[in-house]
């Protein structure tokens, strides 16, 4: 069996591929992450809201969603203690919104810097648009993703790594003129979508179902899809089909878990193993990531799986017909663009300023003790968190991160997901393809 | 007309590539200026190679000289991937330390040992290339400190070395014009500061942060409150302490609560003495206006 080793970049991070062949196809794949830095580690001892600052610091692209898990394990903990933390409905919407707008920077840089390029090299003609740093296309996605970031800043501050979020609520207190701020830049968001990446009308984009959804729909998105089609990116990259999606955006994103039916998403059915990661002392390691197991099986997580289980008409007609090849899950990513940015209208409407951004708890933060989970959505899929703390200062810390579930390594009986979804694949240029497809993001997979 | 491009190389080592994230989050103008006058030759995020590595390798077997060299994230020195560092810095112009990983280790470096920045370890100086490192030009490592670095402290850095203006720097290896500011400088809470008037609560426009929860924005060199975050806002501005996120002690411990010592502050802004304060508390106190006093959208009497 031939072996070549491949070190992918333009992502979060770097990711280390090894791939099998035999007779022209990949046999089996390995997917490895090669960096770690020990965060868990670093946040044992410490005094419990200093993981409000630190966590962020996991990944620079899905900071904020670090951010608010870590603050739901703080909240969850209190409850569990008897102290149910109050939030206003202004601290939940502003919460919603900001996680939002960091999911939607995330998927339009994605789409722009991070995917399109590997797409170049299958269909040339596309240069001009999505060649790195030159491409007029790969200037707009910048340009566009901005608008969420600088709508993120208006309320939380800054970004990347912002502490806003804080148990019992929020820090920032907007006024009106800020809100209108917010709304323009997400209107201009969906101006982008409506002109660049689908070209046609809102309304006739949200009714489009099925394959009309391929013939239809023109832009950057429907260059891509002229690709898939001629390239076959509409049949490769399936994985187990088996979905999971634990955080709750009302009223976009549901949570659950799809096999062949949709179940509730049950926390205390998720573990982690680490057979094949370096924590294990057997020799077997070859990722810094554990891999994450619910209900002993492998499952993907992701836009994707939010979207089916979310019953999203657009998504889950393409998933009936092409099931989960690279070609739906780009799809469902592109499309989350628009559906969380309607989205966020609906909710900046919602709030009422008058309302307060935080109410203090009471608690004796020196001397607490507890546990708890957060459960978030995440521009990948699903981020958990899991504390435990002791007078005040955390004596465990634990984060299951999306890029865990989908990139992370084999146990006894199964396969990573990605490592699934790579089987068969017959070039190098698709494994490639196959892997971005899931938006890796290797600093969160080993933070 | 074309002049000839600074040539770029960034690469990454222990990191959250924040401070790749950040560069990205630059005002338009900011970013088409530098990818006009900029050649990147590498970047992990925006190279076009099928086989980055290749590169990286070509520059170091061919000794192909660098304009500027930017590092971001911190280094392991078990790592193969610091001695090609090490290597990268001596062939270049400029070498640039960007965040605080790069700078002195930060996070990745708390429980580590082997981890360092590029000339500091913490708050030692040496790290990676020693304390004495000067670069091919003369220039010590240039530290754009902060986590993440904001993407004008970079851009208008790399912009004015390729115009020939050398940026003058602070004992720490900083740009002056970006750290010699403090944080709070700036602040849209400053009255509140002046009249002692803290923030009881979080989550309001009122109150300085000093008092209560932490606020490091008169300790810490950084122009948040000048440069804006996203064109658009801070860490005040928004509620949030600052954390004091460009200095070399980043992250401390209790990172939302003032330590007082017998009433008074534990750590004061450099150069108030701790009599001054009390002396000049008293008085401040006494006097403060009343709309510092209210809500502020509450009408005056
Ligand atoms: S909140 Fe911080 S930066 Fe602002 S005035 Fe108070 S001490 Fe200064």
């Amino acid at each position: 069996m031939r072996l070549s080793k491949h070190t992918l970049t333009r992502l979060e991070g770097e990711v280390k591929l090894k791939l099998f062949w035999s007779a022209g196809k990949v046999k089996d794949a390995y997917v490895a992450v090669p960096h770690f830095r020990g965060f868990e580690r670093i946040l044992v001892d410490r005094p419990l809201l200093d993981a409000t600052v630190i966590t962020p610091r996991v990944c620079g692209i899905c900071g904020h969603a670090h951010l608010r898990a870590t603050v739901e394990a703080i909240e969850d903990a209190f409850k569990r203690g008897g102290y149910n933390t109050l939030l206003t409905n202004k601290a939940k919407l502003m919460r919603d919104i900001t996680l939002m707008l960091e999911i939607i920077q995330n998927h339009i840089k994605w789409f722009y810097l991070y995917l399109m390029p590997d797409i170049v090299r299958l269909d040339p003609k596309l240069e001009d648009k999505f060649t790195p740093v030159k491409g007029s296309r790969w200037r707009e996605g910048l340009r566009a993703s901005n608008y969420a970031t600088k709508a993120l800043a208006t309320l939380a501050g800054q970004w990347p790594h912002n502490s806003y979020i804080v148990p019992g609520g929020v820090t920032s207190d907007p006024t009106d003129s800020d809100i209108v701020s917010v709304e323009s830049l997400v209107n201009r968001i969906i101006e982008f979508f409506k002109n660049y990446v689908v070209n046609l009308d809102i309304d006739s984009y949200l009714g489009l179902k099925g394959k009309e959804i391929l013939d239809v729909v023109g832009g950057d998105l429907g260059d891509f899809f002229k690709v898939c089609r001629d390239r076959g990116l509409d049949s490769i990259g399936k994985s187990y089909k088996r979905f999971l999606t634990g955080g709750y955006i009302e009223p976009c994103v549901m949570n659950g878990v799809k096999t062949k039916r949709t179940c509730k998403f049950d926390i205390a059915r998720v573990y982690e193993a680490d057979a094949y990661s370096f924590f294990s002392a057997n020799g077997k390691g070859y990722s810094w990531a554990k891999a994450a197991r619910y209900n002993g099986m492998p499952f993907e997580t992701g836009p994707i799986a939010r979207q089916v289980i979310s019953k999203n008409p657009r998504v889950t007609s393409l998933f009936k017909v092409l099931e989960d090849s690279v070609l739906v899950r780009v799809f469902a990513r592109v499309d989350e663009i628009l559906t969380l940015s309607l989205s966020i209208l609906e909710k900046l409407k919602k709030i009422d300023l008058s309302e307060d951004s935080w109410i203090e708890s009471g608690i004796d933060m020196d001397k607490f003790s507890g546990a708890g989970v957060g459960v978030v959505e995440a521009a990948r899929g699903t981020l958990i968190h899991k504390l435990a703390v002791e007078g005040g200062r955390i004596k465990s810390y634990d984060i299951i991160t999306p890029t865990v579930w989908n990139l992370g390594p084999r146990d006894d009986v199964y396969l990573g997901v990605v490592e699934k979804a790579l089987i068969g694949l017959d070039s190098e240029p698709f494994a490639y393809i196959v892997l971005r497809s899931f938006d890796v993001c290797s600093v969160c997979t080993s933070h | 007309m074309s002049a000839r491009k600074q040539t770029l190389v960034w690469l990454q080592g222990l990191t959250c590539c924040g401070n790749t994230q950040s560069f990205l989050c630059a005002e338009d103008h900011l970013m088409d200026e530098f990818l006009d006058k900029v050649e990147i030759l590498y970047h992990p995020l925006l190279n076009d190679e099928e086989d980055p590595e290749y590169i990286i390798s070509d520059i170091l077997k061919t000794n192909k000289k660098i304009g500027v060299f930017v590092l971001e994230g911190a280094v392991n020195l078990n790592d193969k991937l610091a001695d090609d560092i090490k290597k990268l810095c001596i062939l270049s112009d400029y070498v640039i330390a960007l965040g605080n990983c790069a700078v002195h280790g930060n996070i990745p470096a708390l429980k580590d040992t082997n981890v360092v920045g590029l000339q500091y370890r913490r708050t030692t100086k040496g790290g990676l290339l020693g304390a004495d490192f000067k670069t091919r030009s003369g220039y010590p490592v240039i530290n754009i400190s902060g986590c993440p670095a904001h993407p004008e402290w970079f851009i208008s850095t790399v912009l004015s070395i390729v115009s020939g203006k050398l940026p003058a720097l602070d004992k720490f290896g900083r740009p002056k014009e970006f750290y010699a500011y403090s944080s709070h400088d700036g602040c849209i809470r400053n009255q509140y500061y002046e009249w002692r008037v803290e923030a009881e609560v979080l989550g309001r426009k009122e109150g300085c942060l000093f008092y209560r929860f932490g606020c490091r924005g008169p300790m810490t060199g950084a122009s948040c409150n000048r440069k804006l975050w996203n064109g658009i806002s801070s860490k005040q501005r928004s509620g949030q302490p600052c954390f004091g996120c460009t200095e070399f002690d980043f992250p401390r411990e209790n990172m939302w609560r003032t330590k007082y010592n017998m009433g008074v502050p534990a750590e004061l802004p450099p150069g108030v003495s701790l009599r001054g304060y009390i002396m000049a508390s008293g008085i401040l106190k006494t006097f403060t206006p009343n709309r510092l006093k209210k809500r502020l959208f509450d009408e005056a009497e």
